[in-house]
């Protein structure tokens, strides 16, 4: 019989795939069906998605513009994905420019199109390598935070700030002081390759680390200490230095020093804060600074034109505006940091226990499953808990003995979770009148 | 003739049988039983539902960003073929009779743009589709790259992933220099400065790429009009095959 050539190719009776048919059928696994569940939302994101693309080609035309010529006028910017690339392009000329194997067949020169060349490269050859590299097991952001940090200072941040650059002209052209020189000069955005990458990666490792219970403070208040002694170091420096100040923007000195202010003064009160107090006030101190120096800020870019000549902002610009690595990155982060290193993360034990792959070791050394009487009917302590079915009994019958994560091949600190829990219930009573519920 | 009533046993003497005996219609009628097992398919439980493990599901829609990019591929393709038929891959330089530069690319172009009926739309739609599969493609990369889904055993298909990341903006690239407008003409000048760049090799890297080391003959249009139309899509259409099938056999890679 022909069936019996072609039994090999029916997938019946292998995994995932079932062996009845039909609404009776006993077999299901408990996943997800392809149909209707499955189906349903993948149509519906298909259709969402389809639409977008209806919506967009009806309304925003793409740009078809006049025909080639080879006499270019305009600045060309490709598309914003190729970016990266052409803003690295722009800026090779940093780099060393000088040819090698002069009179030989192996001639090279290195200059501007060759280091963008070796630059762009750069982002894809750590594409290729990051498996090889990276070979540690855990794979949750928050619990990688060396590798998630680099992530977003690089993947995210650096590819940003290298796009900005490839678009100069038209930053310098777009935002420019009173007197017509470039708000954003080359220097500052050359810049913007280095300071909002650092700032950044940084600042996701402090947080990270925070978020699985590291005490930070040996990062924190380095860090944002340095942020405010460097950004001082600018600021005395513009207002002490004949040099600091231009001689058109010595008249606005008064609107000059309030802005620099309003982004310095919370950096210093959080610094003290961080150095003299104790972790939880100075996380206040941290978010009150922020959002007073944030609201200070916005109402001094409001009012200001309004008060005085409408080209004082322009000038008060001109001072920050150019030093926005230092004057203006350094407050945002500086506190950012401050508050996200010291705060206390709201995600409980819950998120370390998840890390449980239930291998029991716990339970075999749990000394309360030796003597209680649940012990043959299986009080498993951690698992109870793991499961969220504390009827009470895992949860006040743990001896907080730490056995188990003495054992723990993940280090999940189980009793400090048991703690928690307790001192939450406890807390819950007194808020409820010392009367259980 | 059998009393059976056995079509097997007319194989040659009636016109079914003839196809029949060349081509044996069982094991395909069979395969349609494939059909009814994937509509009665469970998906493969994951590993965080096996062991019940407690996920982290606002991050769940990030994990359909690699389905959008496929999506969009698919959009691609079909309008892409439907613009294939208008487009005229030339993008030799011509004078018009009013003197203005022009050429046939471009000229079609016009064409897509004003005459064919629905065109805009479906240059709209390749364009738009290309925009989001590329953003797609990479917010797809960086959820991969979070949650550390490129660790053993899933090497290979991260590789394959970079691979199709390059193939596609490889794509996006391809695709703004055809329409042989000014745009096209910059990009098509930076890449050639870009490819003349590299030592030794790099006047021969380019006229492989472009045709010429300049703009100037417009040869570089049909050079990439083949790679778009043809070299990408297949490599990529292989490519993608692959990644799926990896994503398959090895399961999905979810952080908990």
């Amino acid at each position: 019989m022909e069936i019996e050539h072609v039994k090999h190719k029916i997938l019946e009776g292998r995994a995932g795939f079932p062996r009845q048919y039909g609404p009776q059928r006993a077999d299901h696994q408990p996943g997800i069906p392809l149909f209707p569940q499955e189906a349903t939302r993948d149509f519906v994101t298909i259709f969402l998605l389809v639409a977008i693309m209806f919506f967009l080609s009806a309304f925003v035309t793409p740009f078809l513009g006049p025909a080639r010529s080879p006499q270019l006028s305009e600045l060309i910017v490709p598309d914003w994905y190729l970016l990266f690339s052409w803003g690295l392009l722009k800026v090779a000329d940093i780099f060393p420019q000088f040819t090698i194997g002069e009179g030989t067949a192996l001639k090279t020169e290195f200059n501007a199109a060759f280091w963008g060349d070796i630059l762009s490269g750069i982002p894809v050859i750590f594409l290729l390598i990051l498996p090889f590299v990276d070979r540690g097991r855990e794979t949750r952001p928050a619990k990688a935070p060396i590798r998630s940090a680099f992530g977003v200072a690089f993947l995210l941040a650096w590819i940003f700030t290298s796009s900005l650059y490839s678009i100069r002209e038209v930053v310098a052209q777009r935002w420019v002081t009173p007197n017509g020189a470039a708000l954003f000069p080359d220097a500052t955005m050359k810049w913007f390759f280095v300071v909002p990458p650092v700032l950044v990666g940084l600042t996701t490792y402090i947080a990270l680390r925070r978020l699985a219970y590291q005490p930070m403070r040996l990062w924190v208040v380095p860090y944002v200490a340095g942020l405010t002694a460097i950004m001082g170091a600018q600021i005395a420096w513009i207002f002490l230095s004949p040099n600091g100040l231009g001689p058109e923007a010595r008249p606005w000195i008064v609107p000059i020093g309030i802005a620099l202010a309003i982004a310095f003064a919370p950096m210093v009160v959080t610094t003290l804060a961080l150095i003299r107090r104790p972790e939880s006030f100075a996380r206040k101190v941290s978010t009150w600074a922020g959002l007073t120096g944030l609201i200070g800020f916005l109402a001094f870019y409001l009012i200001l034109p309004r008060v005085t000549n409408p080209n004082s902002l322009g000038w008060v610009l001109s001072v920050l505006w150019p030093n926005m690595n230092t004057l203006v990155f350094f407050p945002i982060f500086g506190i950012l940091t401050a508050w996200m290193g010291t705060r206390r993360p709201y995600s409980s034990y819950e998120y370390l226990l998840n890390e449980c792959y239930q291998c029991g070791k716990c339970h075999t050394v749990c000394p309360v499953t030796k003597v209680e009487d649940d012990a043959l009917g299986g009080l498993n302590l951690v698992y109870n808990t793991f499961k969220k079915q504390h009827d009470g009994v895992p949860l006040w019958t743990c001896l907080a003995c730490d056995a188990c994560s003495a054992v723990c091949p993940l280090d999940i600190q189980y009793s400090d979770y048991i703690l928690e829990e307790r001192a939450k219930v406890h807390a819950k009573m007194a808020a409820d009148g010392g009367q259980k519920e | 003739m059998g009393t059976t009533g056995d079509i097997r046993k007319d194989t040659g003497r009636t016109i079914f049988g003839w196809i029949k005996s060349r081509f044996p219609t069982v094991p395909y009628a069979d395969l349609t039983r494939v059909v009814v097992e994937v509509d009665q398919r469970q998906m493969p439980r994951s590993h965080a539902e096996k062991y019940e493990l407690k996920t982290i599901w606002y991050w769940y829609p990030l994990y359909c960003l690699g389905g959008i990019s496929f999506v969009a591929f698919i959009v691609l393709t079909i309008t892409g073929i439907l613009l294939g038929f208008f487009y005229v891959p030339d993008g030799r330089l011509e004078i018009s009779s009013t003197g203005d530069l022009t050429n046939p690319a471009w000229r079609s172009m016009l064409i897509i743009m004003n005459d064919i009926p629905f065109g805009f739309i479906i240059r709209g739609m390749h364009h738009w589709a290309a925009h989001i599969m590329i953003a797609a493609v990479f917010l797809h990369m960086c959820r991969v790259y979070f949650t550390g889904a490129y660790k053993k055993p899933r090497e290979l298909n991260w590789l394959l992933g970079v691979v199709l990341l390059l193939l596609t903006i490889g794509f996006g690239y391809s695709g703004y220099l055809l329409p042989a407008n000014n745009l096209s003409e910059g990009a098509a000048n930076i890449g050639i400065n870009m490819s003349r760049a590299s030592p030794v090799i790099g006047d021969q890297v380019a006229r492989l790429l472009f045709g010429d080391i300049n703009t100037l003959s417009g040869v570089y249009i049909l050079r990439f009009y083949w790679l778009h139309v043809f070299i990408f899509p297949l490599l990529t259409i292989g490519l993608i095959v692959l990644h799926m099938g990896l994503v398959w056999l090895q399961g999905v890679a979810e952080p908990h």
